[in-house]
């Protein structure tokens, strides 16, 4: 497996605009983009040397954990695990649901709330619960199938 | 749930581990209950003190070992899928694992910053377990064969909010080959064995129909060649932990006894808050190492558990 491992200066770039949408001003890990426009993150000790001996020695399938999506140029969505990570530096576009609201959001059903178009958090009691887009008429919803409760 | 029968040789082989008549009719006895249900808090994400906060107000729920809050009983009946849908567990606050299972990574006992190789890693109960220890820090090879249980890896680690691990899809052995020859040793190592699976009766019953004294056999063979090369590429001074879900001598004991014959390794006491037997020193004609008394058997009857076994041991100089 080739590392496509992300430099300090687009990670800076990522850093901006995931603080103009979220108000996210660090990212502890470093940085590796994987397939699907995934930006993954690493908190492993390895240096990037490292890291290459390794994946021309071993057959790695991953490594760390999925943070963000590249959606678009200059469009970034934090994954679910990836929201849980940052969470405690999140402080914008975050939108608090209804007991009601969440029973069907956490079941991977969109949600009928008209707002600004963009990417939002979703909140339920304290939990953040996934990431979501809005169309402005429409808020939908990308929390993970294997983590959406069985209808 | 089905009710399945002993098959007679392995009744035969239970009754000769356990001489003693009620020991054997505590263990027939409790094989055919269904297992507690345990989780372990996962301290990535929460406190156990936050999350037992918060389960309580759903179910009736004890931490039993002081020394260990993250071990968490639900001591209720609980619906089909209901531990599995609860919030707190989609959101990875615990990870649904039974005690017996938690007992390898106690032995282990990561620290963070370490470099530790978790070889037979799926589907990730132990490798989250050691991540949380490690606090994310340092480095975490976890290691699977086959790719849909690379899958299932994958997806526990993301949930538990693992960001150390490297996942690699290798035969076991051939990775311990390859890091050795490049001199990249460990300093832990978990070897969580394939086994037969015979302290597993509760939780899955098809164990009774599935044993065979011939797969016995051939995965003792199989846990040697895997063990030989672990120990390759343990550190001196490292620690690996052998742990496999079986009563079988042929899988447990005897595989730390061709470890103590073939390397410099000793066998470690280990202290857990389960009630331990020591190993075996004898089984049919073979006799063991005494020092493999300092092993750990976990029987289902002593614990209200499944059955286990445990083993630790150190490299004690460079292998020639």
């Amino acid at each position: 497996m080739q590392i496509n491992f992300i430099k300090s200066k687009e990670k800076e770039k990522i850093l901006e605009e995931l603080n103009k949408q979220f108000g996210i001003n660090e990212i502890p890990f470093m940085l590796i983009r994987g397939g699907n426009e995934k930006i993954r993150g690493f908190s492993g000790n390895l240096t990037r040397e490292q890291l290459d001996k390794l994946s021309q020695l071993l057959r790695i399938e991953l490594i760390g954990i999925y943070l963000i999506k590249n959606e678009h140029e200059n469009d970034f969505r934090p994954s679910m695990d990836g929201i849980h990570l940052l969470k405690n530096q999140i402080t914008k576009n975050i939108i608090e649901i209804d007991d009601e609201q969440f029973k069907s959001w956490i079941r991977g059903n969109d949600l009928d709330i008209k707002t600004e178009k963009g990417t939002f958090i979703i909140s339920y009691k304290g939990d953040f619960i996934g990431s979501g887009k809005s169309n402005g008429e429409r808020i939908f919803n990308y929390v993970p199938k294997d983590r959406r409760l069985r209808k | 749930m089905a009710r399945y029968e002993m098959k007679p040789a392995f009744e035969a082989r239970m009754k000769k581990l356990m001489p003693d008549k009620e020991d054997f009719e505590a263990f027939s006895k409790i094989v055919h209950t269904g297992p507690r249900n345990f989780v372990r808090c996962n301290t990535l994400k929460i406190s156990p003190e936050n999350l037992v906060e918060r389960l309580k107000l759903k179910w009736n729920v004890i931490q039993p070992f002081k020394e260990y809050p993250e071990i968490i009983l639900i001591n209720q009946e609980l619906g089909p899928g209901e531990i599995g849908n609860a919030l707190e567990h989609l959101l990875g606050h615990y990870y649904v694992q039974e005690v017996c299972s938690m007992m390898s990574v106690i032995a282990l006992n990561p620290k963070p910053n370490e470099f530790i190789l978790d070889l037979c890693a799926s589907p990730g109960s132990k490798t989250t377990q050691i991540a949380m220890k490690m606090e994310n820090k340092g480095t975490l090879i976890a290691n699977d064969v086959a790719m849909g249980r690379i899958a299932i890896l994958a997806s526990n680690l993301e949930k538990n909010g693992v960001t150390n691990a490297i996942v690699t899809r290798m035969d076991s052995v051939n990775l311990c080959t390859k890091l050795e020859n490049q001199g990249m040793k460990a300093d832990k190592i978990l070897l969580d064995a394939p086994c037969s699976g015979e302290g597993t009766l509760r939780s899955s019953p098809k164990t009774f129909l599935m044993w065979n004294e011939k797969v016995v056999n051939n995965l003792s063979r199989q846990q040697k060649k895997l063990i030989a090369h672990a120990i390759r590429c343990l550190k001196v001074g490292g620690t690996l932990v052998y742990s496999t879900c079986t009563h079988a001598p042929e899988e447990d004991e005897s595989v730390i006894d061709f470890a103590l014959k073939n390397f410099p390794v000793k066998v470690e006491h280990i202290s857990l808050p389960l009630k331990c037997r020591p190993g075996l020193t004898e089984w049919k004609t073979d006799n063991y190492n005494k020092e493999v008394t300092k092993t750990c058997r976990i029987y289902p009857q002593d614990n209200d558990s499944e059955g286990f076994f445990v083993s630790k041991l150190t490299l004690l100089k460079e292998i020639e």
